[in-house]
């Protein structure tokens, strides 16, 4: 059975990815509260609630791409963000 | 401030419409007098029309016009209210004509590959209608979701899949039009509803597509179908600067694959804009400085083995592939193009929401690189000046339909802080956008792909930019709206009645 706990609901402490973003749930990427202090205030936003909005774009994603074709081909490939930039055109 | 109606007018109107169907309420007409692009909300009230109608048939439009004929009332044709060019901005008052209960389909004809629907339908509630049939109306804007078949008519629409399926210009076959005067008359490929191409009469089609509510109001349509595709593909590479992406774009887009649809570009402060303020945020590394994506639809034997070029062709210069679950994700979020962050930062870094300018052009694929320099140093100096600006960036896809090579639609976004508008931070804005569409003119280019000169800043510029053609477009306004009635104010056109 799921027990709805409170404390369960509240983020952990944001860890920075650049200077203007933090994440604090996997996937989830916030710009720094504190840009976010003089003119608007951040929502307080518990943990159910930021999962049903990751999850809800991906149910969004799903039914966008069932309307415009029967399939999707793939590369079968993964990321090379980790490969860095290529090495200069034209060097050895 | 517009006039009043009269009270007489307002009872024919019921009589014609039905008094369901005529609103004058203040929820129903201050939503009606703007559009989701920044808006002078200092002076909300000079663009509200005096009284909505909603009628439900080619007829009931033809009489709300005539009537508005007679008394000389302006009339503003409105269907989903999503363009970005305020074409559906009442400037003088009057009646405004929402078609959204004209949302009827009348036929899917499944033998010669045709759909007639009313104005009011909406692109993703026909698809889904049309879904077990096998076939799509492919025209796919960054409002598919919300914007109507009547609306993007008037507009030109451009669609994300012209490349491989044709834009509204080549999927709307023919179509049912009341003019100025309230004559209801049907324009298409020569007399025939269902045909694609005529050399009978005049082509007098083309006239009524892009015409942003000035010369009618469309009331039905006759639509392309398209088979389903079987499969989609959508590959986006990352690069360490503007001219690797730039020059894959050039090469991808005249490559000659019969199954690309499309290419797109992000640059470099359109990638900066996305690392900091993009709710669907992607952690990209600080080496990358531009995006190519491409897509490809059709059958699965042509599909799968063009991706092996588009792979190919896409590292050539260096880039490196984003991976198979973000390429495609990111190209379903093409599809609904109008969730956008709705905020922005100040000067010195802090969120403020702020509304979404999207200017755009058709451009010369060679004008590109100094069109978007330009473009760029215009937004900064603006941003350094007045402090409610935010530049979020440019983008480019390839804008030929069927053929997507040669030229190019390229938007800058660019933030703006309406909060704080006033008129002295509105005439900013107008004169900011004035100086980017200058700079489309100036590198022989037009400007607006798929948008409209409707707006302050590019409409004082549509003369300019039809030159010869502009007595000639005057003298058509005039010949078809005589007592300059219909959406009256708009891309400098009441020149046309100021000359005898």
């Amino acid at each position: 059975m799921l027990v709805f706990r409170l404390s369960a609901q509240r983020p952990p402490k944001p860890e920075r990815v650049t200077d203007v973003v933090v994440t604090r749930l996997e996937h989830v990427l916030e710009v720094d509260p504190d840009l976010m202090r003089k003119h608007v205030a951040q929502q307080d936003i518990p943990n159910w609630d930021m999962h049903r909005i990751v999850s809800a774009r991906w149910e969004h994603i799903r039914d966008i791409h069932e309307q415009w074709a029967d399939s999707i081909v793939l590369a079968g490939e993964g990321s090379e963000l980790g490969a860095g930039p290529p090495e200069p055109m034209g060097e050895t | 401030m517009p006039g009043v109606i009269a009270a007489g007018v307002l009872d024919e109107l019921v009589a014609i419409c039905g008094e369901d169907h005529v609103f004058t309420g203040r929820s129903a007409l201050f939503n009606r007098a703007r559009v989701p692009a920044p808006f002078p909300v200092h002076r909300w009230e000079e663009h509200i029309p005096q009284a909505v109608v909603m009628p439900t048939s080619a007829e009931q439009v033809s009489e709300v016009v005539k009537l508005a004929n007679r008394d000389g009332i302006p009339v503003v044709p409105r269907a989903g209210g999503t363009g970005l060019a305020d074409g559906a901005v009442p400037l003088r008052g009057g009646i405004l004509v929402d078609v959204k209960l004209m949302d009827q389909i009348h036929e899917i004809d499944l033998e010669d590959l045709t759909v007639t629907v009313g104005a009011g339908i909406n692109m993703q509630t026909l698809n889904r209608a049309l879904a077990p049939h096998g076939v799509i109306y492919p025209d796919d804007p960054a409002s598919y979701p919300c914007s109507l078949v009547g609306g993007r008519i008037g507009t030109n629409g451009w669609s994300l899949l012209g490349g491989r399926y044709g834009h509204v210009r080549d999927l709307v076959l023919s179509f049912e039009i009341v003019l100025p005067t309230g004559e209801i008359v049907r324009v298409g490929e020569g007399g025939g509803r269902k045909c694609r191409k005529s050399s009978v009469g005049y082509q007098l089609k083309p006239l009524f597509i892009g015409h942003q509510g000035t010369l009618g109001i469309v009331t039905e349509a006759t639509l392309e179908l398209v088979p389903r595709a079987e499969c989609e593909f959508a590959g986006f590479f990352l690069y360490d600067g503007f001219e690797p992406a730039y020059q894959t774009m050039r090469k991808v887009a005249r490559s000659g694959l019969s199954t690309l649809t499309g290419v797109m570009f992000f640059d470099p402060e359109k990638v900066a804009y996305l690392r900091r303020d993009d709710e669907a945020y992607i952690e990209v590394p600080d080496w990358v400085k531009a995006v190519c994506g491409i897509s490809l639809y059709g059958s699965r034997c042509e599909v799968e083995p063009a991706v092996g070029e588009v792979m190919r062709m896409g590292r050539e210069l260096g880039g490196r592939y984003i991976g198979d679950e973000i390429s495609s994700a990111d190209w379903a979020c093409r599809h609904d193009r109008y969730a956008t962050p709705q905020h922005g930062r100040t000067r010195d870094g802090q969120v403020v929401l702020m509304s979404w300018h999207c200017e755009d052009a058709a451009l010369p694929i060679s004008q590109m690189p100094a069109v978007r320099e330009k473009w760029h140093q215009i937004a900064r100096r603006y941003v350094e000046r007045y402090g409610i600006f935010d530049d979020w960036g440019m983008f480019a896809y390839t804008n030929a339909g069927f053929k997507p090579w040669g030229d190019v639609l390229m938007e800058i976004d660019l933030g703006l802080w309406e909060p704080r508008m006033d008129e002295d931070n509105w005439q900013a804005f107008v004169s900011l956008k004035r100086e980017i569409a200058q700079t489309v003119l100036e590198h022989g280019g037009t400007m607006s792909a798929a948008h409209g000169g409707t707006r302050a800043g590019d409409a004082e510029l549509v003369p300019t930019e039809m030159g010869s053609a502009w007595d000639l477009m005057k003298r058509v306004k005039r010949m078809l709206d005589p007592n300059n009635i219909m959406n009256p104010g708009k891309q400098m056109l009441d020149e046309a009645y100021e000359e005898d």
